[in-house]
Parts: structure tokens; C-alpha cells; sequence
């Protein structure tokens, strides 16, 4: 994808795709859904939200949705040369370097000004944190977690499938420590993405699909 | 099935029980040697299932095969009494006349009986099961299926339509419901989550019998024959090794539990589990079936900590005659970090959920919010620092 503006030491570089973007968004907002409707399941006796019934129905329908959507993610990336986003770094020692200067940039040099070590560009998106827990997260909490809601969402149809995985609490278990990673997902997320060059810069990225990047890290 | 109604001090079911020692006696005098006719074929000393003389001696006659009664309504009331399923049943034990001491065996069968249809004498038998159940046919009296009656519905349930006559034996509220309303597990799909769940894991009177006091019976399963375990007649096993499992006498709490199941399946190929149930605390308030539209409707009943069902707990395995061997258990071996373990097949959303993943829950809460909010101090307060910083590289640049 070629620059599309200039600005100063920063210039314009499409980095999230159309699909990519309505995947963000409906995930987004289903997910806050979810979390909500699920802690009126689980917790009926400390939020009155909506009534149980309401909130079974809702967690369903919403799910359903997030799994379809899930595939519009996953067939995107599929037959897209953009999952290179999503290669994993082969080598063990370099991905462990740039991990550790991501996590001293966000735990120290942030502080002091120093600029983000990670340099954007179209196929190198994240940065080695969160190329990794992007691929544990895609590729394995999404998926155990729609696989769990599945189960519970008719359990006699999937008794079998309960049963060989050890029963109902056992699957509830999974998807309430999924849950529980989600809810410190979605808090901690949004203030990760505030820590671009603006507050605000990487929410707009992620609405209009171009991200302003340093001229250089082109 | 209780036996409270037989020592309350009614002088109507005085009476009775002096009636029907008195018939057993009479009955078994003048069946006497049709019973010694008979010895040859009804096998004697079956243990625990035998039949005494005088019953023996009834079925004499009464398990010829088509024998049966044309009555005035057009109907044919049937008189041939499937002996071994009242062998078996637990209605044994008080025998033929326990309930038809209405017999004279100085007249019958010759003396009239003014039975006009199977209804009217359906009507009538349940009279003989109040002179032991009266706890029971109180709880009836006020229930829908009485009111029903009384207001002359044809099909109205009496006691025999739900257990049957002869073979009366323990079953599940939900093969005696679903024998009338077969429309009932549709019906709650319309709008029910997981209906056939819930009806397998939540006993019909549960709802449908609102004023009723709930619990949650753990029943002994064996995954591998798919079917509840049932102990074998004459060695109480469970509660011998539930009350040892039980050092401090004060109910099983979730160590005592999983110290139970690991002791009962010892050695066991596969082993056996606990499946739970929203059951009544007693069968008997089960006859107090309320009009459907006074049901439970509302899903946290059970689904919200604390419920009133989730405050009583027993573990329990299927006895001898098909009724629960019970043993209590502390409520909160429901939400015991162990339960994943010991009751892998019984969680209800919101009834049984885990302390430690509330905990985690919480530990993430704060984390989530305390994190952002931390870091957010500590790029605020090192403001002037940057500031600084850019200040002096843009001096740099300039020279």
C-alpha cells in the first residue's frame, strides 16, 4: 500500500483493511455484550441489567453472531496476503529481544519520552507482544471460547461432546476463565491504543483504516 | 413414598387397618386350599419379592388371563392382576387386602358390586390410599388436579392415574407427568432455555409445586451403563461409607465428598459419578400441583446464589426399591474449588458458581482498572521530565 499523505516527520499508511475493520467493531461491541449479559447470568444476584431470560436469549443470539463474524475474520486472513501480520517471529531469540524492549518501552521508556520501538508498517502491524498474545488469542481463547458457548448453549444436542470433555463444569469452567480474560482484555485494550502519537490516533486508525506512521518506518 | 400417614392418630384409618387385618385373616382362611392347589405353581420361597398365602391365593383366580368385567358404561374393567409386577411393587408388603378390605371373602365374588364405569371405581379405590397416605391426599386436596375433580373433569387425575394400582413403585416426576401432558417438554421449549436439560435436571413439581421447599439431590451415576447406580437388597453400602466419609457427623463438606466417591469407586474400571437434581426436600408436597399459571416462571429461582434450592444438599443413590438412600451434604461443596472434580455433571449458572472464580474475576476487575489508572499516574508525573526532554533534544537539533 503506498503513502497516501504527508504531515510533517509522519506520513498515511493503510494498515486495517475494510473487513478487518467491521470484524474490529462488531467483535468490539459484541464482546462488551456479552461480558455484560454474562454478568447478569452469573451474577443475577448483585445487577438487575435484565431479567435472566432476556440475558440467556441475548448471550445466544450475540454469540452466534461473534462466531460468524469470527469467520469473516478468519476467511479475510485466509485468502488475504495480509496474514503476514500473523506470522509468527521463528526466531525464538529475536522475538524474546523485541518483546523485552516492548515491554521496557510500555513500562519505562514511555515515561521518559522515548519513542515506541515498534515501527508500523502494512505487514508488520503489531509489535512482538502483540503479535503473540494476538495469535493465542485468535487462534486459541476465541475459538475455546465459542467452542465452550457452544456446548452450553444446548446441552443435551452436545452431551457427548460435554461429556468427553468432562462434563458441564468442567466446560463452564473453561468459558468463565475465558470470560475473565476478556473482561481484563477489554478494559486494558483501549488504553493500550490510547498510547499512540495521540491519544485518540490509533481508535481513528482503526474507523478509517490509515494509520500515521513515522516517514522512515516506511 | 412415606409412611407418616400410617402413624397419625386418625380413628378413620384405625378402623381401616383393623378392617384389613381382619379380611387378611378371613381371606386367608378361605383361600387356604386353593393356596395348597396352587403350591406346585406359584413357586414358594422367593425370598424378598414372594407373595404371602393370602395374596397367593387371590391371584388364584385373578391372573387368569382375560379375565375381566363388562360394566354398565360399556367399558371392560379388567380383573387380571399382573402378579409379578405386585410382587415387586412396594405394595407388597401390605398385601391384597391392604387396599381391597372392602372384600367380604364370605360373599365374594358372588355379592354385587355397583361399579358403573372405570372412573367411578378409579374415584373410589383412591379412598383406600388416604387410610395410609392422608399426608399424601392433603397435599392433593389442594392442588390443581383435586380442583379438577371437583369441578367434574373427566380425566381429572386420581391417585391411580399417576402411580398406577398394582405395580405401584417409585418413578421419576417426569415419567408420571409426561404420561398426561406429552405436549409438556414442547410447550417449554417455546420458552425455556435448554428445555430438555431442564427437564431432565429439574423434577416437574419443582415449579409446578411453588409453595414446595427445593433441594439439590447428587445421585450416584454410572457413566458407563448410563443409569443411576442402585444398591443391591441387603447391604446398605452408601450409607455406611457416606457416614465414615463423614468424620465430623455435620454433613459431607467437598474434601468429605471427594473422599466418598474416591472410596466408592475403588478399583472401579470406570468411574461412577454424582448427576445433580432440583428435587422437592419431601415426595409428598409433590401432590400439590399449582395451576400452571402459578408455576415458576421466574428462571432465578434456581440461577442466583444463594437460591432457596441450592440451600439444601444430599448425595444419594438409588436403594433397592427404587427410592433414594439419601445422605446430607453441606451447600457448599456446590461451589467447592473441588467440584470440578467431584461434581464434573452438575452445575446450574449462577447456583453453584465457584468462589475462586469470583476471586479471579474480581482480582481481574481490579487489575484491569488499576493497571491503566497506575500507569496513567506515572505518565502524568513524569510530564515535566519529557517535557524536558523534548526540549532539550529540540535544542540540540537547532545547534
Amino acid at each position: 500500500m503506498m503513502p497516501v499523505d504527508e504531515n510533517g516527520g509522519l506520513q498515511r499508511i493503510y494498515v486495517h483493511p475494510l473487513p478487518v475493520r467491521i470484524w474490529h467493531w462488531v467483535n468490539a461491541l459484541g464482546f462488551v455484550a456479552l461480558i455484560l449479559t454474562g454478568l447478569q447470568l452469573r451474577y443475577v444476584d448483585l445487577f438487575g441489567l435484565m431479567s435472566f431470560r432476556n440475558a440467556v436469549n441475548l448471550h445466544n443470539w450475540i454469540g452466534f453472531v461473534l462466531i460468524a463474524n469470527f469467520f469473516i475474520w478468519l476467511l479475510f486472513y485466509l485468502f488475504s496476503d495480509k496474514i503476514k501480520v500473523y506470522h509468527p517471529e521463528l526466531s525464538p531469540m529475536k522475538h524474546f529481544r523485541g518483546s523485552l524492549r516492548q515491554l521496557q518501552y510500555y513500562g519505562y521508556g514511555i515515561f521518559r519520552g522515548d519513542p515506541n520501538p515498534h515501527h508500523v508498517s502494512v505487514y508488520h502491524k503489531f509489535n512482538p507482544l502483540q503479535s503473540m498474545m494476538y495469535q493465542v488469542i485468535m487462534l486459541l481463547v476465541v475459538p475455546l471460547q465459542f467452542f465452550t458457548g457452544l456446548l452450553l448453549w444446548n446441552l443435551k444436542y452436545f452431551a457427548r461432546a460435554v461429556e468427553f470433555f468432562g462434563g458441564v463444569r468442567v466446560v463452564d469452567t473453561v468459558h468463565v476463565l475465558c470470560f475473565i480474560f476478556f473482561v481484563g482484555f477489554i478494559l486494558i485494550h483501549p488504553y493500550l491504543a490510547s498510547l499512540g502519537h495521540t491519544p485518540s490516533a490509533h481508535f481513528k486508525a482503526m474507523i478509517t483504516g490509515y494509520e500515521d506512521v513515522d516517514k522512515e518506518s516506511e | 413414598m412415606t409412611r407418616k400417614g400410617a402413624n397419625m392418630a386418625s380413628p378413620r384409618i384405625e378402623d381401616a387397618a383393623r378392617h384389613a387385618k381382619a379380611h387378611r385373616v378371613l381371606l386367608a382362611g378361605a383361600v387356604a386350599g386353593i393356596s395348597l392347589l396352587l403350591a406346585p405353581v406359584v413357586a414358594a420361597g422367593a425370598a424378598d419379592d414372594a407373595l404371602s398365602e393370602a395374596d397367593t391365593a387371590c391371584l388364584g383366580c385373578h391372573s387368569i388371563d382375560g379375565m375381566q368385567k363388562e360394566l354398565p358404561s360399556g367399558e371392560v374393567l379388567s380383573l387380571q392382576i399382573p402378579g409379578g409386577a405386585f410382587a415387586k411393587s412396594v405394595h407388597r408388603v401390605i398385601g391384597c387386602a391392604g387396599c381391597h378390605s372392602d372384600i367380604d371373602p364370605g360373599t365374594h365374588p358372588a355379592a354385587p358390586r355397583d361399579i358403573q364405569s372405570l372412573r367411578q371405581y378409579a374415584v373410589e379405590r383412591a379412598e383406600a390410599c388416604q387410610l395410609c397416605h392422608a399426608d399424601a391426599f392433603e397435599q392433593y386436596q389442594a392442588s390443581h388436579h383435586a380442583a379438577r375433580m371437583r369441578e367434574g373433569h373427566p380425566i381429572a387425575p386420581v391417585c391411580m392415574d399417576c402411580h398406577g394400582s398394582h405395580s405401584v413403585n417409585p418413578r421419576t416426576a417426569y415419567e408420571t407427568c409426561v404420561g398426561c401432558h406429552s405436549a409438556a417438554l414442547g410447550m417449554h421449549g417455546k420458552w425455556l432455555p435448554n428445555a430438555p436439560l431442564h427437564h431432565e435436571v429439574v423434577s416437574c413439581a419443582a415449579c409446578h409445586a411453588p409453595a414446595a421447599a427445593r433441594m439439590i439431590d447428587l445421585r450416584l451415576y454410572d457413566s458407563a451403563a448410563k443409569k443411576w447406580v442402585t444398591e443391591q437388597e441387603g447391604s446398605p453400602i452408601f450409607e455406611q461409607l457416606a457416614r465414615a466419609a463423614d468424620a465430623d457427623g455435620n454433613g459431607l463438606d467437598a474434601t468429605e465428598l471427594r473422599n466418598l466417591l474416591a472410596e466408592i469407586n475403588r478399583g472401579a474400571a470406570t468411574p461412577m459419578t454424582l448427576r445433580g437434581r432440583v428435587e422437592l426436600r419431601t415426595a409428598v408436597e409433590a401432590h400439590r400441583l399449582a395451576d400452571k399459571a402459578q408455576a415458576i416462571r421466574a428462571c432465578d429461582n434456581c440461577h442466583r446464589y444463594g437460591s432457596e434450592p441450592f440451600q439444601n444438599v444430599t448425595v444419594s443413590v438409588t436403594g433397592p426399591d427404587g427410592r433414594p438412600v439419601r445422605y446430607p451434604a453441606q451447600k457448599e461443596i456446590l461451589g467447592s474449588a473441588f467440584a470440578v472434580q467431584s461434581l464434573p455433571e452438575f452445575y446450574a449458572i449462577g447456583g453453584t458458581r465457584s468462589r475462586v472464580l469470583d476471586a479471579l474475576l474480581v482480582l481481574t476487575l481490579l487489575g484491569g482498572v488499576g493497571v491503566p489508572i497506575g500507569h496513567m499516574t506515572v505518565k502524568w508525573l513524569f510530564r515535566r521530565y519529557r517535557a524536558g526532554r523534548v526540549r532539550s533534544k529540540g535544542g540540540n537539533d537547532a545547534g
